[in-house]
């Protein structure tokens, strides 16, 4: 993009940035968050609402919880392409689907053990991630939109015609699996396995923004050729940001099918890549406690306004296009310059 | 005073929550349905949602059940999607409906069979027929509409009947129309014909033209779409339009007046096959022109389904004497061929329909007829 | 039919494919052109374009009949209509997030496609409507090659539309200060250009040529529904991209390439309808590979 374009995210930081004291109330909320010690609390309280919702709350919150915390794991996963690296990718679900379909095929079709079918199913996200990233690399963002698109609904077609997929009808009977004894099967079991997935995908997310890695992405995102002069390799970086992605969608799409017990192809469509992504910007590129709350909002949002029927997507939609005008880059977007 | 406005609250919750209770023993019984109603499978699932409401009216209207309680329907939408749908199922659920109608799509209705069957909810499911289903089923739910397998064997008597020897199969993708293809193909190439050719459409697209060549240039003698009715229309249109002669034959999905509108004089001639609902029996025809004045278009494919799911489950509270879940299971299973619209029920041990009667309809005069050979 | 009549037969049903194409990815790349926005809801323009086809045919119906002249007038009208409505949607929705981050008008765009649609949805109840038309299903046969009067008409429209387009962009004023805009904003602004108009007309244009598609697609097909902007709108953006997006030529070729690709992947022996998406997708990725700016599109350096 030449200079004379609309802002990009970097110019916006750098402006916000720039600002002596944040003067939104929102931002002075954020901040309030933002020391140490309060944030301990902040987790800590957190945490203990997470324990304890189950026993308190009616099953549907249970599963629309586990649904937002499935997200949050998708959420964090896509931010660290698009959020961290600056790549923008429309086919994020391909990623869950590789996830989702491997532990199906090999646990279903082939008995292996769900643990052992694990590491495949990294494996091939991991691969499927290079796949993607490879012919991406030259691209300027609009295509990659494209590439990715294209390279989602690829993905989605595959599963649809194959065999070993179980076509349009997709597999079912995957097995529940165990831990030591426990056998992970009720909605509330799956919430705490959720639980546990969120809370490393947060952890693991702070850890790859404060790494070295996540610097070489601040730098590719921000300049590329000014990183490359810095000695950053940028084809190595990028790759490892879809890989990491990759590996963050196949988790999420590994507890998915277990906890479903079936898989098919219309969970993994066009329409649930741009759902992700949704979440990712709405909350608020590359910073995790907004993408948190993105997750939260896009799953939240619908099932709060079921008493609407068939109208509900439609004030979603008008609630949606309200927070971007009025939070144009995002609820609580990331400051780091 | 203090002490007196806690003890004039605390009596008022208390009155309060004893009104309730008595309101939860004679109050409205609440039906879950279960259908997509927003999202690119809306088209049917809102027609399954109009038939279902049309079928509680009628039952309110003669009373209601268990002397006089009125039914009333929450919806639990799905919009196909397998997650969604088990949203909703947990939320029905929480919200302690009596028992449960609807189920569209296959993929989107398994998972919530665990959900039900975990809270022993009764499901009626009308129009997801996929096999799978059969073996997830807990034993809670029901399936009103017939399995892929007997219609596919109607599609091989039929196109026999008809001498054809190459036969073009079309399907939309999705698990309904790709396993009656499926189902088809296997059934015409174990009796010896000829598969000439065995195509995909997407959802949603409109351009058939390709598609259209290559079934005429395949030497296909007749053509069999196997999803519903809105693609299937234009598909129908753009044979015709092409000179394509041969026989067309459609699935259930396709059985809807709708399809005339669509297709216009290109469905002339065009068989279907179906349950036979039909335009009839009189309550069928009733059925028809009620649904078309209350909602303005003609009722889809699985409306009659949808309705007779309704009924049944209505037939079971009564003969159950209860809301309790058991005995509905129980009352439902004992079905020995209730019947409303779309022929008798009765169910075999998999809980699966015991019949399968499916029959051929030929669109004439812009309205589906029975086709006798 | 020999190989010869049918790759004919798949070259004619390519390209009608392809004008439909064309005439969507053009209000794309357009947009894209004027304001670096992926406008996802062109699509749903398309349906609404569509809606508003049907009710301008059945307003003028009654004394033009439903024939091609009234399918014309419907033509004008929903363009009109439609052309407006994304003129107040760039105002509403886009304009005021024009200083965010790009990925955040983008997300606004998804936003506005779910309004459309679901607003249609709600309107129409879900149903599919037909769009009934005097047309007949009438053509020329040249051997074994057919050839509808409905096809010449439209890729002849299309043809015109985009042949007006062109000229419009090439040779007036406005047409001048839409390339000079897409360039450089700011300078166009020093430059006393009225950069807010520049963008409206684009809207106007591009939303009016989508509703043209949508109403010619409904008087074709002859059936319309509230989700019918979707897997067009997809594949505009394809066809967009493949030409080079930001290109109006290049639209216009991605659109034509990529009917084709859809019209002989069907036939090629492996491929076949099942997975002629697959394959069509499979060679959008190759283009961008060797041609990482689309057939025409300019290389720019960018930094996000």
């Amino acid at each position: 993009m030449d200079k004379h374009s609309p802002p990009t995210p970097t110019d916006v930081d750098e402006h916000d940035a720039g600002r002596a004291k944040p003067r939104h109330p929102l931002q002075k909320l954020y901040a309030a968050f933002e020391s140490p010690g309060r944030r301990r609390a902040l987790h800590l309280t957190i945490l203990a609402i997470l324990i304890v919702t189950p026993w308190i709350s009616s099953q549907y919150t249970t599963v629309i919880l586990t649904n937002a915390l499935l997200y949050v794991v998708l959420c964090l996963g896509l931010n660290v392409v698009v959020g961290y690296a600056g790549l923008l990718d429309l086919g994020y679900a391909a990623f869950f689907a590789v996830g989702a379909y491997t532990v199906g095929i090999l646990t279903q079709q082939f008995g292996v053990n769900f643990w052992a079918a694990i590491p495949f199913a990294l494996m091939a996200a991991a691969l499927a991630g290079v796949i993607i990233g490879g012919p991406t690399l030259r691209l300027r963002s609009d295509y990659l939109a494209i590439v990715t698109l294209g390279f989602g609904e690829i993905v989605r077609f595959t599963a649809r015609n194959l065999e070993i997929t179980g076509g349009a009808s997709g597999l079912s009977h995957i097995p529940e699996p165990s831990l030591f004894g426990w056998h992970i099967d009720s909605s509330i079991d799956f919430y705490y396995v959720f639980v546990v997935l969120a809370v490393l995908a947060y952890i693991a997310s702070q850890r790859l923004f404060d790494s070295r890695l996540g610097r070489a992405w601040l730098y590719v995102r921000h300049d590329e050729d000014a990183a490359e002069a810095m000695g950053i390799n940028r084809v190595a970086t990028k790759l490892a940001a879809y890989v990491t992605g990759a590996i963050f969608g196949a988790i999420g799409g590994i507890f998915f099918s277990v906890n479903l017990g079936a898989i098919s192809p219309e969970s993994f469509s066009f329409q649930q890549s741009v759902l992700i992504l949704l979440a990712v910007v709405l909350g608020g590129m590359g910073k995790i406690p907004g993408v948190i709350l993105g997750a939260f909002i896009v799953v939240l949002g619908p099932e709060l306004l079921r008493d609407f029927g068939t109208l509900r997507l439609l004030i979603f939609a008008v609630l949606l296009l309200l927070i971007m005008l009025f939070r144009p880059s995002g609820i609580w977007p990331e400051k780091r310059s | 005073m203090n002490k007196f406005l806690k003890l004039v609250t605390a009596t008022t919750v208390l009155s309060l929550a004893a009104g309730s209770m008595a309101m939860a023993q004679e109050g409205p019984i609440v039906i879950g349905v279960q259908a997509p109603t927003t999202g690119s499978e809306a088209t049917y699932g809102k027609d399954m949602f109009n038939a279902i409401s049309l079928a509680a009216d009628e039952i309110n209207a003669d009373g209601g059940l268990l002397d006089g309680r009125q039914i009333e329907l929450i919806s639990g939408d799905t919009a196909c999607d397998p997650q969604q749908s088990v949203n909703a199922a947990s939320r029905l659920a929480s919200q302690e409906v009596v028992g449960v109608v609807g189920g569209y799509c296959s993929g989107a209705t398994q998972p919530t069979l665990k959900t039900y069957g975990d809270a022993n909810i009764p499901f009626v499911i009308v129009a997801a027929n996929s096999t799978q289903l059969i073996p997830a089923n807990p034993g809670n739910a029901v399936m009103i509409n017939s399995t892929g397998d007997d219609q596919a064997k109607t599609a091989l008597d039929f196109f026999e009947g008809k001498g054809i020897e190459k036969l073009a199969i079309v399907n939309q993708g999705d698990a309904y129309s790709q396993d009656l293809a499926n189902l088809t193909r296997d059934a015409w190439t174990g009796a010896g014909h000829t598969v000439s050719a065995f195509e995909y459409v997407n959802k949603g697209e409109q351009d058939f033209s390709a598609l259209v060549n290559k079934i005429r240039g395949s030497g296909a003698e007749a053509v069999f779409w196997t999803a519903y009715y809105a693609d299937g229309g234009l598909l129908i249109r753009q044979l015709r339009q092409r000179g394509f002669q041969g026989t067309i034959a459609v699935g259930d999905g396709s059985n809807s007046p709708e399809l005339f509108n669509i297709a216009g004089k290109a469905a002339e001639g065009v068989f279907a096959f179906s349950n036979p609902t039909a335009d009839f029996l009189p309550a069928a025809k009733q059925f028809a022109s009620d649904y078309q004045s209350k909602f303005g278009n003609a009722p889809g494919p699985y409306a009659p389904l949808a309705y007779d799911g309704m009924q049944l489950m209505a037939w079971a509270i009564d003969k159950a004497g209860s809301t309790d879940g058991d005995a509905i299971i129980k009352a439902l299973n004992s079905a020995d061929g209730q019947e409303w619209l779309a022929g008798p029920i009765s169910f075999t041990p998999q809980h699966t329909l015991a019949r399968s009667n499916f029959v051929v309809l030929e669109g004439q005069g812009g309205k589906w007829t029975r086709y006798e050979k | 039919m020999t190989w010869y009549d049918s790759f004919l037969q798949q070259l004619v049903d390519g390209l009608v494919l392809g004008s439909f194409y064309a005439l969507v990815a053009l209000g794309y790349t357009m947009v894209f052109g004027v304001i670096k926005l992926l406008n996802f809801a062109h699509g749903d323009l398309y349906m609404t374009g569509a809606f508003a086809g049907f009710g301008g045919l059945s307003l003028v119906s009654g004394f033009l009949g439903a024939g091609w002249l009234g399918i014309f007038v419907a033509m004008l009208l929903a363009m009109l209509a439609v052309g407006c409505l994304g003129v107040v949607i760039e105002r509403v929705a886009y304009h005021p997030m024009l200083g965010a981050p790009r990925l955040s008008i983008l997300i606004t765009a998804l936003a506005v496609s779910l309004v459309l649609q679901n607003a249609a949805l709600a309107l129409t109840g879900g149903q599919y409507t037909a769009f009934s038309t005097d047309l007949g299903f009438g053509g020329i046969s040249l051997g074994n090659l057919f050839l509808s009067y409905n096809q010449i008409v439209l890729v002849a429209a299309a043809a015109v539309l985009m042949i007006a387009l062109e000229l419009f962009v090439s040779k007036t004023l406005y047409g001048r200060a839409m390339r000079a805009v897409s360039i450089d904003k700011d300078m166009c602004r020093m430059m006393g250009i009225n950069v807010s108009a520049v963008i409206a007309v684009t809207f106007f244009i591009g939303s009016g040529l989508a509703a043209a598609a949508g109403t010619m697609a409904g008087a074709y097909y002859g059936s319309i529904w509230y989700f019918m902007g979707f897997l067009i709108g997809l594949k505009a953006f394809t066809a967009a991209v493949i030409g080079g997006i930001g290109s109006i030529t290049g639209a216009m070729l991605g659109g034509l390439i990529l009917g084709l690709l859809e019209s002989f992947g069907t036939h090629i022996p492996f491929i076949g309808s099942e997975w002629k998406d697959v394959f069509t997708f499979s060679i959008l990725i190759l283009v961008l590979v060797f041609k990482p700016t689309g057939l025409l599109g300019k290389s720019e350096v960018e930094r996000m």
